[in-house]
């Protein structure tokens, strides 16, 4: 039995996967999925796939039985290019994080935090309620609409109950159990959730029917002076609209953690997209570190050695996101 | 009924406006901002059966026919009680406990998840350290942290109330015995603060400034503290040992610190003066506020009607809210 850490990010983890198991396979790490010389023996040889990406293009892996995503989204895996049979699996506890990033840049926005601090470093008492300066807002009685009721979106409700905000979701198909969310809109039906929320946060999985769902047309059913938080995939928004609506000052503010562009090794500082967001006050921008934390690195090693375990052992993984 | 607004609180014009625009009873007015104005001010005490006022200095003149003072603020350390007239009944107003519970919450969270580093770092320098994209050490997280609240009044009630829905644990110290334990696991008395203190990743002080809470977290509490804790004041600012505070911020024997009451306040005369004797704005690890954390729109609708609601209930001679005491 041989796991292949497929990739740098999934490269750079294996020790810390490997740490956790407690069986032997054999291991090997291929940091560059670009280097075509090494990644045609190392496929044929894996019965077990660590990685982020799966290619059209990749060599042939006939022995593949589980194909293990490092994190939640698997939309850079090409599943159509995966061969029968395989089991491809990903990884939560990034749950916590994202909801506690979530209340606090929804805090930060309302509050308008970054203003009083910037200001208050340089000198400032204008903030201040002493100083009769101007007031921010609060969250209590506030609505939060969340897009996307799944594991996060249900995370954010429960923090967010207690701070006596009204709560709305919008969801794919049909919830259950709801509570603490007052009503759940089909997603079909999310232009009539819009123009209630004062907070909208999106926390869908990127699929067909979610990109580009936050269009120019939908940010305009946003209340003006809404705020936005995106902690989900930046092609769930329409850049360009955004940028305009938040430039425009239509929308209040957003927090974006979730980009249109990412680092390449060519490229390892790029700006997060091709409109200057980074020019907006209003903007509060973090690059994809809401989940980024040493508990969710415990969480997610742990459950991916647990998988690698299973697998050895002839046992069903859990985390299936599907069977190809 | 005559009424005076005093001070650069209550004597502030929207204060006054807003709070005679609430009130049903009828009542004449006397607005003096300036409380240095020894002229005006004899007058506006004089007559007065009503005061709003933060403040009460013993050099006030007399107020013979005084009977509610009424603070548009919760805190009464300004107010100096003992040079109060015999009978007047003294309340202060709330309704800005939800805003400051908000603030604890958002500044625990920024603290812990290093939001204005990386955030700065991103925008500024398009840095993606901190993120999975770039690398860089990992923040932290608020569940399963220990917040040890002092001062287990309304503030701290709806801070323990909003970090039990994080999964924190809640520790509390309360100077008198408390009946409700609410979502505080174990509550304290004050005298034993040193047990607490060494359990907590954050600690939130909450109190009213006081005899006993004055330097309540000097050198040796803070020592007890763990080095990775946060403090978080939205009390008052004479509550920490102000040197032993920065020095511990500056060598790192706590983590980080969120500060929204100060030190040094500004005055006509030094309008920008700086909230610390001490370079705190230079650290890194501490988020600085001017005392804003209560200055929503919300906060300030509730405190306004809590003070025309008291106006007229005095008025009608029902019986008042918030009563601190009656001297």
């Amino acid at each position: 039995m041989k796991v292949l850490f497929l990739g740098r990010f999934a490269g750079g983890h294996a020790p810390r996967v490997l740490a956790r198991l407690a069986t032997t396979p054999e291991t090997e790490i291929l940091a560059d999925e670009t280097d075509t010389a090494r990644l045609a023996p190392a496929l044929a040889g894996a019965d077990i796939v660590v990685g982020l990406t799966w290619r059209a293009d990749f060599p042939p892996a006939p022995r593949l039985k589980l194909l293990q995503c490092i994190a939640t989204g698997v939309d850079r895996m090409d599943l159509a290019a995966v061969p029968r049979g395989v089991a491809v699996c990903n990884t939560l506890g990034h749950e916590t994080p994202i909801a506690e990033y979530v209340m606090m840049t929804m805090l930060n926005l309302t509050h308008g935090l970054f203003h009083s601090v910037l200001s208050f470093r340089a000198g400032s008492w204008e903030a201040s309620l002493q100083g009769g300066g101007a007031r921010h807002g609060e969250l209590l009685g506030q609505t939060v609409g969340i897009v996307g009721y799944g594991g996060i979106g249900r995370e954010v409700a429960r923090r967010a109950a207690p701070f006596g905000v009204r709560l709305l979701a919008a969801n794919r198909s049909p919830v259950g159990d709801a509570v603490p969310v007052e009503r759940v809109y089909p997603l079909a039906d999310l232009d009539r959730m819009l123009p209630e929320c004062d907070v909208v946060v999106i926390a869908c999985a990127l699929a067909p029917e979610t990109q580009g769902l936050i269009d120019a047309r939908r940010i305009r059913l946003m209340k003006p002076g809404a705020f936005l938080i995106n902690i989900a995939r930046g092609q769930i928004v329409d850049e360009e609209a955004l940028y305009a609506a938040l430039r425009d000052g239509r929308l209040g503010g957003a927090a974006i953690d979730v980009w249109w562009r990412y680092p390449t090794p060519s490229e390892p500082q790029p700006r997060p997209s091709r409109f200057a967001f980074h020019e907006l006050p209003n903007v509060l921008m973090t690059p994809h570190s809401s989940s980024f934390t040493e508990g969710t690195a415990e969480r997610r090693f742990g459950d991916i050695a647990t998988n690698i375990d299973r697998c050895v052992r002839g046992e069903g993984p859990i985390n299936v996101v599907t069977i190809v | 009924m005559k009424v005076s607004f005093v001070g650069n609180f209550g004597g502030r014009p929207e204060v006054v406006k807003a709070v005679l625009g609430k009130v049903t009873e009828k009542f004449e007015p006397t607005v003096l901002f300036d409380i240095a104005d020894g002229q005006r001010l004899i007058p506006a005490l004089a007559e007065a059966e009503i005061v709003v006022s933060h403040i009460w200095k013993k050099d006030f003149p007399e107020a013979p026919r005084l009977k509610l003072l009424q603070s548009p603020a919760a805190g009464l350390d300004l107010i100096d009680l003992p040079s109060l007239p015999h009978g007047v009944t003294v309340c202060n107003v709330a309704g800005h406990e939800q805003a400051i519970a908000e603030y604890v919450l958002m500044t625990m969270l920024a603290l812990s998840h290093r939001l204005v580093e990386i955030a700065n770092g991103f925008r500024d320098r398009s840095s993606w350290a901190g993120g999975g994209a770039g690398g860089g050490p990992t923040h932290g997280e608020i569940l399963g942290k220990t917040v040890g609240i002092i001062g287990y009044g309304r503030i701290g009630r709806e801070v323990a109330k909003r970090a039990a829905a994080f999964g924190c644990t809640i520790l509390a110290a309360n100077r008198s015995p408390v009946a409700d334990k609410g979502e505080a696991s174990e509550i304290y008395p004050l005298g034993e603060l040193d047990r607490m203190l060494p359990r907590c990743d954050v600690v939130v002080i909450a109190a009213a400034l006081g005899g006993e809470t004055r330097l309540l977290v000097d050198a040796g509490r803070l020592a007890l503290m763990k080095p990775t804790a946060f403090l978080i004041n939205i009390g008052r600012a004479l509550i920490a040992d102000e040197k032993a505070l920065y020095d511990a911020l500056r060598d790192g024997t706590i983590g980080g610190a969120a500060l929204d009451v100060w030190w040094n306040y500004p005055s006509p005369a030094e309008p920008n003066v700086r909230p610390s004797n001490f370079p705190l704005h230079e650290l890194p690890n501490v988020l600085m506020t001017p005392h804003c954390s209560s200055a929503t729109d919300g906060a300030r609708d509730r405190r306004l009607s809590g003070i025309a609601g008291n106006l007229d209930r005095f008025a009608r001679g029902e019986s008042l809210r918030n009563v601190v005491m009656t001297t």
